[in-house]
């Protein structure tokens, strides 16, 4: 059922080959490696469209000073307060109350360090509010080196 | 990387083999490996993969759970309660004793099934990382600090680091895997698969045409038709989208084999043909191919509509009316399904 004529999106899989189930001519299913179907890259780069814009809405706030540099992080990283708090092991009102940047800027090394590990960046780049790439990006970036 | 002199770990003999779906993957490889020859399709099959649910109450990214298959470790279960087959199955709540079992399992040279969060697994691709946390894979070494990984859904083997591997096993949110690990102890030589089979069609049966819950099943197909139809005008054109092109993605994104898994269930009735000498599955398995034909219709439409390349008859009341096809589709395959089973001893 592809139609040629569809614009092709870049793989989302990378170039990784899938299996899926197609139909031969006998009518019967057969497994076949390929490559993903182009409705799905449409939709997953739909997805990402919605994510991106997200995190532009995010770094814009946290440069305004409207929310802290942890705001941009939970974003990037596609998490809620919910998720977050789940993740540092903290009541959900704690994180949201970290979002203000004039109580993020108060918090003390321990605090941070659960944010630190989670989100795989030094406590330096939290404190001074830089904004470094989610964690799916920075093995790409070869931005790994601060353990 | 760490040069410090770990525990070796003998490489185990596993043979990794490609498959569409993450959990009946683990399974068959599983099953496999421990001499029992079991294929995908047979173990999505047997442990009554097939569903349909439409849970606006459950919320994914803010975006209404969608779902073609049954909840995430039903299949196992039902594989785990075969009689004959043994699984040892085990969650913590330690992270690093959830290791060192996993090491020692892989000690005694046991391929280990693990429930594992995708968001964190460095060797996935960059754009399917989501936070989803029930994906299985097999753990089959150790070299050094990483971990030789059989991902059901990858062509081949791959690594991942140790550090990595515990955020995934530790993943919180929705269906948190709590480090969740299974490996099969006993297995029989031979398998009398017609009631399994018999059953695992019964359960499917049961959910899709006599759930009394109006989201779940056939009724469920026809409730997210009549919703979608009303995301333009409740949600706003860009929300609707948005909702659109979820439906797809749980539809056809890596691990359904495609169309929703009404493919990969085909294949289970073909081999099912052949494993009971009834040539009359293999009629139903062409009715259900329709089917998913369907559902592969309805998502190259929305995809247009997702990037406002609409053709002309291209609406949301015109998805809707596809997805009832499939919805019709299905409640015929299902009858007749149905009415198979009655005549089996």
């Amino acid at each position: 059922m592809d139609q040629p004529n569809q614009i092709s999106e870049s793989s989302i899989t990378d170039g990784v080959k899938i299996i899926s189930y197609v139909e031969n001519n006998k009518g019967n299913q057969e497994l076949v490696q390929s490559s993903v179907w182009f409705p799905v890259d449409v939709v997953n780069h739909q997805a990402w469209q919605e994510i991106n814009k997200q995190i532009e809405a995010s770094k814009e706030k946290v440069s305004t000073g409207r929310a802290s540099c942890l705001h941009y992080y939970m974003t990037a990283n596609q998490m809620d307060t919910g998720l977050l708090a789940s993740y540092t092991r903290q009541p959900r009102w704690l994180v949201c109350l970290h979002l203000i940047p004039f109580c993020f800027s108060r918090l003390g090394s321990g605090t941070l360090r659960k944010y630190v590990e989670i989100f795989n960046v030094s406590e330096d780049d939290l404190s001074h509010g830089k904004l470094k790439p989610p964690v799916y990006d920075q093995r790409a970036h070869g931005e790994n080196s601060v353990d | 990387m760490t040069k410090e002199p770990m525990g070796r770990i003998p490489l185990t003999d596993f043979s990794h083999l490609q498959s569409a779906h993450c959990e009946s993957g683990v399974a068959s490889n599983l099953l496999t490996h421990k001499g029992l020859a079991f294929s995908e399709a047979m173990a999505f099959g047997i442990g009554g993969g097939l569903f349909f649910g439409y849970l606006p109450f459950i919320r994914i990214n803010g975006l209404p759970l969608v779902t073609y298959r049954t909840a995430a470790g039903h299949i196992l279960k039902r594989i785990g309660k075969i009689p004959g087959i043994t699984m040892f199955q085990k969650r913590f709540r330690d992270r690093e004793q959830a290791m060192a079992e996993l090491d020692a399992a892989l000690e005694q040279a046991i391929p280990v099934g693990l429930q594992t969060g995708v968001y964190w697994l460095p060797y996935f691709p960059k754009a399917l990382r989501f936070h989803f946390n029930a994906h299985n894979l097999v753990v089959y070494g150790k070299d050094g600090g990483d971990y030789l990984i059989s991902d059901p859904v990858f062509p081949g083997p791959v690594r991942c680091p140790a550090d990595d591997l515990v955020r995934a096993r530790f993943a919180s949110g929705a269906l948190a895997p709590k480090g969740k690990m299974y490996y099969l102890t006993q297995v029989p030589k031979q398998l009398d698969r017609k009631p399994l089979i018999i059953e695992g069609i019964g359960s499917v049966c049961k959910s899709m045409l006599s759930s009394p819950f109006p989201l779940i099943g056939i009724k469920g197909i026809r409730f997210m038709a009549g919703r979608l139809e009303k995301w333009p005008e409740r949600l706003g054109r860009e929300r609707a989208d948005l909702h659109l092109g979820h439906v797809v993605r749980m539809q056809e994104e890596i691990g359904t084999g495609g169309g929703g898994f009404r493919f990969m269930y085909a294949a289970f009735l073909q081999e099912s043909a052949e494993e009971l000498q009834d040539s009359s599955l293999l009629d139903y398995a062409a009715v259900l191919t329709s089917a998913g034909d369907s559902w592969r219709r309805f998502a190259v439409m929305a995809a247009r509509i997702c990037k406002n390349r609409a053709q002309p008859g291209d609406s949301y009341a015109a998805l809707a009316e596809r997805i009832r096809e499939c919805g019709s589709l299905e409640e015929d395959f299902f009858q007749q399904l149905e009415q198979w089973l009655k005549q089996q001893p």
